[in-house]
């Protein structure tokens, strides 16, 4: 039975942390019953916890932003400031000038490594931000840009610096991991734009289910955010159908605002 | 609005095998035929849309069977309503209503 347990301990480290005590005590008490019934079932039954686990993590509702320090726009830019210039001094401190990059100069060598992220990025995550109001649309994009640009210098001087740290050379894996690591960044910097409030740009906060998802057909299906500031919601389709196909911003006029603080 | 809800037929099929075994997971499992994979994720989701509420065994009670405490699943009123709608829409499943518990 203890490898039967050791798969359960593996499977469980893919529920959600808020779940996990609970998931496991219960396929745990169903695994001893199973043992007891039919030895020879035990391992097929460890086997369907994963499913389980998979589905409890797919379908878990998204989290209120959890990071303080990315809730409004000035505090983000300036804590990715913050690491991008980190990353830079050490890169001052730990990088020899005499190893040479694939290309000349670092800001080239960024911006090439960024274009070779684009093929993956684009068939890995939606570019669609969504429908949003259309004012405002220079700041939105300003800030976006601006994540951008902090972010693609925190991953190439934070892959060399790593790599210099550990004696690697630059010609080797670091290259792929700086192509996958701006994959990674610009996936969050789409994923963080999309889950702000087009007005005032801070993380949307209060996720709530609406519909059911036997029920796509007649009436919409997702999550609703809600800004902090009572600018407006935010209506997330779980499945994209013909009427809903992305996620639409509801705004709030000020006869709301004795709702919000 | 619950008993306007359609079921697939594997969910149909939980669902019947909920009310009529003993309500946990493995008896879902005997009763229907079903693996540990799918029937979890469908008690789930059927947890998640109301349709049925999950209950922990009192620790005395698995106490005093020298057991561990089980997780026993019923049907809500809406999960009720469903489930005599699913059987209208799929008759075989009063065949499963007849099959008396599965395994303690």
């Amino acid at each position: 039975m203890r490898i039967h347990l050791a798969m359960l301990r593996s499977a469980a480290w893919l529920v959600p942390g808020e779940q996990r005590a609970e998931w496991l005590a219960e396929w745990s008490a169903e695994l001893w019953y199973v043992g007891r019934n039919c030895r020879r079932q035990a391992t097929g039954f460890c086997l369907g916890a994963f499913r389980d686990a998979l589905w409890l993590r797919r379908n878990r509702p998204p989290d209120a932003p959890r990071a303080p320090w990315f809730e409004s726009p000035a505090r983000c830019l300036a804590s990715l400031g913050l690491v991008a210039a980190a990353c830079v001094l050490l890169a001052l401190r730990y990088y020899p000038p005499d190893i040479r990059l694939p290309l000349h100069g670092p800001i080239f060598a960024m911006l090439y490594m960024a274009m070779m992220a684009l093929p993956a990025l684009l068939a890995t995550t939606s570019l669609r931000l969504g429908e949003v109001p259309a004012n405002r649309h220079a700041w939105r994009w300003a800030f976006f840009a601006a994540k951008i640009a902090l972010l693609l210098p925190i991953v190439f001087w934070g892959v060399l610096d790593l790599a210099s740290m550990t004696g690697v050379k630059i010609h080797a894996g670091p290259i792929h991991c700086i192509v996958i690591g701006n994959v990674v960044a610009l996936r969050w910097a789409l994923i963080d734009q999309r889950r702000r409030c087009p007005e005032c740009l801070r993380l949307l906060a209060h996720p709530a289910r609406i519909g059911l998802p036997s029920q796509t057909f007649l009436e919409w299906y997702g999550t609703e955010f809600v800004c902090v500031k009572g600018h407006g919601l935010l209506h997330v389709p779980e499945i994209p159908t013909a009427s809903f196909r992305t996620q639409s911003w509801m705004h709030l006029d000020r006869s709301w605002s004795g709702l919000f603080l | 609005m619950a008993a306007e809800l359609k079921l697939s037929h594997t969910a149909a099929l939980v669902l019947q095998a909920v009310h009529t075994g003993d309500g946990y997971g493995f008896s879902v499992m005997v009763l229907t035929g079903l693996p540990s994979g799918t029937v979890y994720p469908a008690m789930r989701r059927l947890e998640r849309d109301g349709l049925v509420r999950s209950q922990w065994e009192r620790q005395s009670i698995a106490d005093a069977g020298q057991r561990p405490p089980r997780k026993y699943y019923k049907l809500t009123q809406a999960g009720q309503a469903t489930l005599g709608a699913s059987q209208r829409r799929y008759p075989l499943l009063a065949k499963l209503a007849a099959v008396e518990g599965g395994p303690s």
